[in-house]
């Protein structure tokens, strides 16, 4: 043990009620900012593993052409591949199956489902809504999407083994009284209604899917839609979600369709998130900075109540480095001791957050509060301390260094 | 008595204050300190005995003149070079002892070891006590230095300037916050260790008697030495 570690140690137990005050500080501090960023974390992953789950990480839509493509002079605002505003869509995948067999040739791409989409209109009993009809083929549809997880009533069998049964959405169910069993009718472009039996209901976790979507075979879908083509997008479910940006752009090249990642799809939300998530952090930070000035003050009273001992310890021969270091290593025990047991608190408190019940029936779905469990929270959470309190203790310990002995031994001796 | 040169100082000079307050407190003082020999230096208040003493024992700066220890000149040396100067070869003694409250006898006297780091720990502690020993306060050495009355928390205060077995004492008044029986005892231990150690013992004194009692005696006046006799 180097003696400004020593010596620090013992200064810092003889002052055990400063002590514990400024290690309140900071595991408070530090538990408060790993258990709001395991929730505003947790609400996030839950929102993304939820969307994914759903509408998967990419979705290939209409084929587009790149106008002025073909005349013998380009126009003057000449199209820039990729730029949306210079293209001409058409709607619908003419040739899905030629599409997927080349996209499951990408390392990245795990599974992929065509599906045909449209909007109807469903009935049951004296309910009326409008809903998201999803033609889908169930083989392939299983293998990207978490539909049968999802689903919290009937038997996804049921829906394999019977072409006029349906997949219903828990919220859109709730509000046509529909159960797994029931029939539930949806009107065709051409005015007539279409009988269908509810086979199973679903809840993705995402609200907007959970109210208005139905799954139906594609065929029928495609009956019932009038569509000419079998699919209007293929939905990829990716090994690596993070890096569906970067496939989306690779397909619109390669397919000349509009490709459009989930982090695109989902902008605004995941916006929303990070706001959250930021302005958690910024106001747990100023916690943090608080703790950090409490060891400011603590420290700076320390140095004036050892004043003396700084004397005492500079005519001994300790060097102001030493007794820099001697409140520096105050400041870094208070560090360490808070960040560690604010670790084991923040772990605590946010698992006891994760117990509360909460009932929430929005953008997302859950039944208590949903935490993240994530090392880089108490990482950072442990970096932001160490950083607080280096900062607060470095000017105390900088003025401790550079006090005149001689001034101090003068006083007391005259 | 052996008479190597432990400390001189030649022609030093010291300001305190600054522009109208001003004060030249040290004006070419010149000392040599010689092993086994016990100094006291006696003068009115604000003749700058303790101004001498701190620049004597690498704490202040001399603004001109020069002080070597050891036959090495010290005076240029940064703040580092004089600090383990300070630890290595000088013990002070100041008149309110001066011991860290919050730690026992035995470890006020460790703390400067600590520092030079030459013994391991089980070595540091069996010097402690046995500088405590030689004080007299051999029993008293896990005792919280608080606790102690005034002369032992001096006798302390003696054990730790030894700490490191320096070559030149330095000390304030040592014996003006202690009864005359203390003080006696005090002397007579710093005293006895000069003898038996070969250290020289600078002392800060405002009492004729232990003054009296000293090898040398210098005057100062103004900020000079005006007067230096030697015992007879």
């Amino acid at each position: 043990m180097t003696p400004p570690l020593y010596i620090a140690l013992r200064f810092l137990l003889h002052r055990k009620r400063a002590f514990l005050l400024s290690l309140c500080g900071v595991v408070f501090g530090v538990a408060i900012f790993i258990c709001s960023q395991a929730q505003t974390e947790g609400f996030a992953r839950q929102f993304i593993n939820s969307t994914l789950g759903s509408n998967g990480a990419l979705v290939l839509r209409s084929r587009f052409q790149p106008l002025g493509s073909g005349l013998p002079v380009p126009p003057k605002k000449s199209a820039v591949p990729g730029n949306n505003t210079q293209r001409r869509y058409l709607e619908g995948i003419t040739n899905p199956r030629e599409i997927m067999r080349v996209s499951r040739q990408f390392s990245n791409v795990a599974a992929c489902s065509p599906v045909l989409r449209g909007t109807l209109s469903a009935r049951s009993g004296f309910e009326n809504a409008t809903v998201d009809l999803f033609g889908i083929d169930a083989a392939l549809h299983l293998q990207t999407t978490d539909l049968k997880k999802q689903l919290i009533a009937g038997d996804f069998e049921n829906f394999r083994n019977d072409a006029s049964s349906v997949i219903v959405g828990s919220r859109l169910a709730q509000e046509l009284n529909l159960a797994a069993g029931d029939s539930v009718q949806l009107l065709s472009p051409g005015g007539e209604y279409w009988r269908f039996t509810v086979a199973a209901i679903a809840r993705s976790g995402v609200g907007a899917v959970d109210a208005a979507r139905i799954y139906s075979h594609p065929k029928i879908a495609q009956t019932l839609l009038r569509r000419p083509f079998a699919a209007s997008m293929i939905i990829y479910k990716l090994r690596d979600p993070a890096r569906a940006p970067a496939l989306a752009s690779q397909f619109e090249g390669l397919f000349q369709h509009d490709a459009q990642s989930w982090q695109e799809r989902e902008a605004g939300n995941l916006q929303l998130f990070m706001t959250l998530r930021i302005s958690a952090g910024i106001t747990v930070s100023l916690i943090i900075l608080l703790a950090g000035f409490g060891i400011f003050n603590v420290l700076t009273m320390s140095v004036l109540a050892k004043v003396k001992e700084i004397a005492i310890l500079r005519s001994m021969g300790y060097r102001r480095s030493d007794i820099s270091s001697i409140f520096l290593w105050q400041g870094a025990m208070i560090a360490v001791v808070g960040a560690l047991l604010g670790c084991v608190t923040g772990a605590v408190l946010t698992w006891g957050v994760s117990k509360i019940p909460i009932r929430v029936r929005g953008l997302i779905v859950t039944d208590h509060f949903l935490v993240a469990w994530n090392w880089q929270h108490y990482f950072w959470a442990m970096v932001l301390a160490a950083l607080a309190v280096f900062i607060a203790s470095y000017v105390p310990a900088r003025r401790a260094a550079y006090l005149a002995p001689v001034a101090t031994l003068r006083g007391s001796s005259v | 008595m052996n008479h190597d040169v432990c400390l001189t100082c030649e022609g030093v000079e010291r300001w305190l204050g600054e522009d109208e307050s001003r004060v030249h407190a040290l004006r070419g003082v010149s000392l040599t300190l010689e092993a086994g020999t016990v100094h006291a230096v006696v003068g009115p208040s604000g003749c700058g005995k303790s101004t001498l003493l701190y620049i004597l024992g690498l704490l202040d700066q001399a603004d001109a003149g020069s002080i070597a220890i050891k036959a090495e000149p010290v005076s240029h040396l940064p703040d580092d070079e004089l600090a383990q100067r300070r630890n290595a070869l000088i013990g002070f003694i100041f008149q309110f002892h001066f011991l860290l409250e919050d730690f026992s006898a035995q470890e006020n006297v460790m703390i400067p070891m600590r520092r030079l780091g030459r013994l391991p720990e089980n070595g540091m502690r069996d010097r402690a006590r046995e500088l405590l020993d030689a004080v007299g306060l051999g029993t008293k050495g896990a005792r919280p230095s608080r606790h102690l009355s005034g002369g032992e928390q001096q006798r302390v205060a003696i054990a730790r300037a030894l700490a490191n077995d320096p070559d030149v004492i330095l000390a304030d008044e040592p014996t003006g916050n202690l009864d005359t029986e203390n003080s006696h005892r005090a002397f007579s231990l710093l005293q006895g260790i000069v003898a038996e150690r070969g250290k020289a013992l600078l002392l800060v004194t405002h009492n004729p008697q232990i003054a009296g009692l000293c090898d040398w005696t210098h005057e100062m006046e103004d900020g000079r030495i005006v007067n230096a006799r030697q015992r007879a």
